[in-house]
């Protein structure tokens, strides 16, 4: 009796979490409890940084494989709602949300800005170089490459279909970064800025009307997607989800898609995403470099926007200059860049309100990321 | 009112010159080509007759219907012109949705003169033909698409010819009816339906690594559709705002209009020095909400209504029955 108590209790332990922990599991569950901190008390990104953070802990529960539970595991649960991610039919969604919650007015009233947005994915593909550099293959080196345009969505959606087996990695850098905008971005805008150039003044938006914001995603789509339709499950939704919006006659089908749709397609993508980075998976030292590369692009990006800018200005005169201040706005980490913007063009000047500037090459970069998503794909896949 | 034409001029320009690349039959080549077929492809009833690979070498689809499949272009000029007769052994590809060749693929035809068998089978056979070659012609019956010359020994032995690299072409010499050397030959494999090119082929990432291996290249050209594709969209906007700006002029010059005296009386509205703007009225909006907000007492207390906070829950419902006490 004794003996089959003995016996039933070990296999018992051999069946827990705790009978199968390594290391890995553990320094892999301390980093999903730092993403949670970092959302609950720095409010950095807490949409994204705590489902992927409680997502982490969930990956790395130690089990025996076998028990239908793991996410890489066919007929798991998990492994169901991943598939989401691996077939890149989440990130679609999230843009027709993103499409139905943004104001495109800010770009329209000045068009000049959208240029910045084309600017700052230079990250992307300054990332790309660094990445074959170092040895991976021209895939891999993509999909790390995408982590400069701070899209999330984005992200997942190249390394889904370029380096599948680099998607955790690629998906948790890309949103550490976006939710570090607000401390990356900083240090370099004030190292390419001179004070005067901080504190230029730009002329106020002009009113937007009806019919343009109407037309604007009808034609957009039409001019980005004729050109790179690789880019066209990422393009068509976002457009089209701004036209539910500006329509004006679809306001139940926005108010769903940037509402409850977005955040059940967020749970479902951080969750996931976050269970993917398995410590078998992930602690490895190409996560490393991958993290080194995303944090490289970043910096590219933003200063490739805020460069770009100073350049732009020499043929700019009077009060159509552009306050550098907003060229790291060109990534498309929206709204998180603009309101660095405008907090950095507040410690200069207090009455210099760079917000709704910075939201123009802000939703640019959302476009820009995008088509050179599609581009990268037309080339690579 | 120029600048607006020179926009609009852009944007048609940019789709008609994206237009005019894609869908082309000029990117037709009739890429292999066997004429003694003893033992070899068989077409649909099981029989070895003569035929023609096409290929689309371009990377969009293109719908072939229309062209002229032939092994005598004597009737070129005569057919290109309005009225003109198509001559006998010009066999027309009829309309089929298999006619849309995709992105870098093939197509069999074969030139057994059995035109009822199917829109594959043509109304000519090369066979018996005084000439030695096979044309493409566009639907227009005008131009010349692709024209291969085959080596009279095609005739008499089972092989095949055509496209050493699959649809490579030296344009410029074809259009001075000359070949370059070895871009025509015969091949080393029978490949119907396939690609001539039957040696290992490299991937698309290794042929990137090989021809790009620092990835400048790529960098470049994918920063310049990003700027492209954005361009454009800044071009569009241009040609809003200055749509926005004329219709703003115009209210305005319409308002202005509409405070002259002559127009005021035509119009009925009060001319300019009895209208009351905007401003006035807040002005005296102004006023008035502060004389009336000084004449209260300091209130020590603000009574208001809240409704009070029920948040509806079909649990809660009686009338649906759900906290229905169990009848004994």
């Amino acid at each position: 009796m004794l003996e089959f108590f003995k016996e039933g209790l070990l296999q018992f332990l051999s069946y827990s979490g705790f009978g199968n922990c390594t290391w890995g599991h553990i320094i892999m569950i301390c980093v999903g409890l730092v993403f949670i901190a970092l959302g609950i008390i720095k409010e950095y990104e807490p949409l994204l940084l705590v489902p992927i953070g409680f997502g982490i802990i969930i990956g790395n529960i130690p089990f025996t494989d076998g028990l239908q539970v793991g996410v890489y595991e066919n007929g798991a649960v998990l492994n169901y709602l991943y598939f989401g991610v691996v077939k890149g039919f989440y990130p679609p969604l999230i843009f027709l949300g993103i499409g139905a919650m943004t104001d495109f007015s800010a770009l329209i009233s000045n068009p000049k800005l959208i240029l910045i947005g084309a600017a700052a994915q230079f990250g992307i593909f300054a990332a790309y170089i660094t990445a074959l550099l170092l040895g991976f293959t021209p895939m891999e080196a993509g999909a790390i490459g995408i982590i400069g345009g701070a899209d999330g969505p984005t992200a997942i959606f190249i390394s889904s279909k370029l380096a599948p087996s680099m998607m955790g990695a690629i998906a948790v850098s890309a949103y550490s970064y976006m939710a570090l905008v607000p401390v990356i971005q900083p240090p370099i805008m004030r190292a390419l800025t001179t004070p005067q150039e901080r504190l230029i003044r730009m002329r106020p938006p002009r009113a937007v009307s009806h019919r343009e914001k109407v037309l604007f995603p009808m034609m957009c789509i039409l001019l980005t997607a004729f050109l790179v339709p690789t880019g066209l499950p990422l393009l068509g939704m976002l457009f089209f989800g701004n036209l539910l919006k500006e329509s004006g006659v679809t306001k139940r089908l926005a108010n769903t898609a940037s509402g409850p749709l977005v955040d059940i397609v967020t749970i479902l993508i951080g969750l996931t995403v976050g269970a993917s980075t398995q410590a078998t998976n992930f602690l490895r030292p190409a996560s490393v470099l991958i993290f080194v590369l995303g944090a490289f692009s970043f910096v590219i990006a933003t200063a490739s926007g805020v460069l770009f800018v100073k350049f732009f200005n020499l043929f700019l005169k009077g009060d159509n200059k552009i306050n550098p201040l907003i060229g790291n706005a060109g990534v498309s980490a929206v709204p998180d860049a603009a309101r660095v913007s405008l907090i950095e063009g507040q410690k200069y000047d207090r009455t210099n309100f760079l917000l709704m500037h910075a939201m123009g090459p802000n939703v640019a970069g959302v476009i820009g990321s995008a088509v050179a998503a599609g581009i990268l794909l037309s080339f690579l896949y | 009112m120029k600048s607006i034409y020179k926009y609009i001029f852009t944007v048609v320009a940019l789709f008609a010159v994206t237009a005019s690349f894609g869908q082309s039959v000029h990117d037709l080549r009739l890429n292999e080509m066997m004429i003694k077929n003893e033992d070899n492809y068989a077409d649909e009833y099981g029989r070895h007759v003569p035929w023609v690979e096409i290929f689309n070498t371009a990377y969009n689809t293109v719908n072939i219907t229309g062209c002229y499949l032939t092994d005598d272009t004597t009737g070129l000029a005569r057919a290109g012109k309005k009225g003109g007769e198509i001559p006998a052994r010009w066999y027309r590809i009829p309309t089929d949705q298999k006619m849309y060749m995709p992105q870098r693929s093939f197509l069999i035809f074969f030139l057994d003169n059995s035109p009822l068998y199917g829109p594959f089978h043509t109304n000519f056979t090369p066979e018996k033909s005084n000439t030695r070659y096979i044309a493409l012609i566009s639907s227009d019956g005008k131009e010349l698409l692709d024209l291969v010359e085959y080596p009279v020994e095609l005739r008499d032995t089972s092989r095949v010819f055509g496209y050493v690299a699959d649809g490579v072409r030296d344009n410029k010499a074809f259009k001075k009816g000359i070949r370059a050397s070895g871009e025509l030959n015969f091949l080393s494999d029978f490949t119907p339906a396939s690609s001539n090119e039957t040696e290992v082929k490299i991937s698309k990432q290794d042929k990137l690594k090989r021809d790009d291996p620092y990835g400048i290249g790529m960098a470049i050209i994918s920063m310049a559709v990003v700027f492209t594709a954005l361009i454009m969209i800044y071009v569009m906007l241009k040609i809003f705002n200055y749509a926005s700006r004329r219709a703003t002029m115009k209210s305005k010059a319409k308002e202005e209009a509409a405070k002259t005296p002559a127009m005021a009386a035509a119009t009925g509205t009060k001319a300019d020095d009895e209208a009351v703007n905007g401003e006035t009225v807040a002005a005296i909006g102004t006023a008035l909400h502060l004389h009336f907000g000084s004449m209260h007492d300091e209130e020590s207390e603000v009574i208001t209504i809240n409704m009070p906070s029920k948040h509806y829950s079909p649990w809660a419902q009686k009338e649906l029955t759900m906290k229905r006490n169990p009848r004994r």
